[in-house]
């Protein structure tokens, strides 16, 4: 069978025709449900966690506890800003038909790059501080009764630490691999030999 | 000029364009269940975008741009959960047809190779064959995909080429 044939082998496949229109706009409202409720579950995983710590930063006797547990506070403030404000740059539905797959597959990607960037700035990096003052809270006494007593302290600090870590060497390995993939589109939309070698 | 509201413009798209957003669904998704549900996805991210169609490409651009759009998000979501590699062209020409040698057993089964070849590509290389089956010339596909008509040529030029040989040696599956 010649190519041009199996096109016509293709194309003699039936199909449907539209959907009915109140099934669309059902679909829709479904699907804006859902983002909704998305929504609504982070942020109410944030708002139950405020009076957790804001109970220690308000009757803690040691003033550096205090101190933690409102930066953990502040920094849980500010990922729920960020949520909000990252749910609500999701792309419009007309950018599927504005942008020519290339831009978009691109754009898809640069977004998860940037997603996986950015989530030691955003999601990780805010309660650190908060975390850090806490530790430092909990191990400064043990340290004061006795050396050995505060280093033994700092290896329950250290566990948390290594996961912080691990989670931002994974992330930045997932970024570089998805940059690659954004530097194999590069130039397909020109007509260089490069470019084609990446198609 | 004539005012058309999102409802019309959908009905006149999916009348003239659902029997290929059909065979593209196929394309990205074996599983008749989940193919099921990402038709339905492409037809709401139509809909939904056609309230934003200002004319500025012509409508069967707009509809395979969303189709395919839409497709590949789903299918790179897929992914992720699979873990499955895609291949480029070269590649897929390279790998042995499983089915090569097999008695030619009619029109079905010839598309039923066809999706599977399609389904292992990397999206570009799947919009690309797509639009070629699909009977659209070099310039629609650059025009939908953003590849230069140049490139498009030659990846349609390879995709002649790796067709034939598949579907040529396989010894003629038509009926």
């Amino acid at each position: 069978m010649e190519s041009d044939d199996m096109r016509s082998v293709w194309q003699s496949q039936g199909g449907d025709g539209a959907l009915k229109l109140e099934e669309l706009r059902k679909k829709a409202g479904k699907f804006r449900t859902t983002i909704a409720r998305r929504n609504l579950r982070e942020y109410v995983a944030m708002v139950l966690m405020v009076p957790y710590f804001g109970y220690f930063a308000w009757t803690s006797r040691l003033p550096l506890m205090r101190v933690g547990n409102g930066l953990i506070l502040a920094g849980l403030v500010y990922i729920a800003y960020e949520l909000h404000r990252r749910a609500s740059a999701s792309p419009a539905p007309a950018e599927l038909g504005w942008e020519n797959c290339l831009a978009f597959h691109r754009a898809q990607l640069e977004r998860q790059r940037n997603a996986l960037h950015g989530i030691w700035k955003w999601y990780i990096g805010p309660i650190v501080p908060g975390l850090a003052t806490v530790c430092a809270a909990i191990s400064l006494p043990m340290f004061r009764k006795s050396v050995s007593a505060g280093l033994l302290s700092l290896t329950w600090i250290a566990v948390p630490a290594v996961v912080l870590w691990m989670v931002a060497r994974l992330n930045h390995d997932a970024a570089a691999k998805i940059q690659r993939q954004i530097d194999d589109l590069e130039g397909l939309s020109g007509d260089s030999p490069e470019a084609l070698q990446n198609l | 000029m004539e005012v058309r509201s999102q409802d019309e413009r959908y009905l006149e798209a999916a009348a003239q364009y659902g029997a290929a957003l059909h065979r593209l669904a196929g394309a990205y998704e074996a599983d008749p269940d989940r193919r099921r549900d990402l038709l339905q996805e492409v037809h709401l991210a139509l809909w939904r975008s056609l309230a934003s169609f200002d004319g500025r490409c012509s409508l069967r651009t707009w509809v395979y741009r969303v189709a395919h759009n839409a497709a590949t998000s789903y299918v790179i979501g897929r992914r992720r959960s699979r873990q499955s590699a895609w291949l480029s062209l070269e590649e897929v020409a390279a790998v042995p047809d499983p089915a090569e040698g097999e008695h030619a057993a009619g029109r079905r089964h010839a598309i039923e190779r066809l999706l599977a070849l399609i389904q292992q590509l990397k999206p570009l290389d799947r919009q690309v064959i797509l639009s070629y089956l699909e009977g659209l010339d070099a310039a629609a596909t650059a025009e939908i995909t953003g590849i230069s008509a140049g490139n498009v040529a030659i990846k349609i030029h390879r995709i002649k080429n790796l067709l034939t040989k598949r579907f040529h040696e396989g010894g003629g599956h038509g009926e």
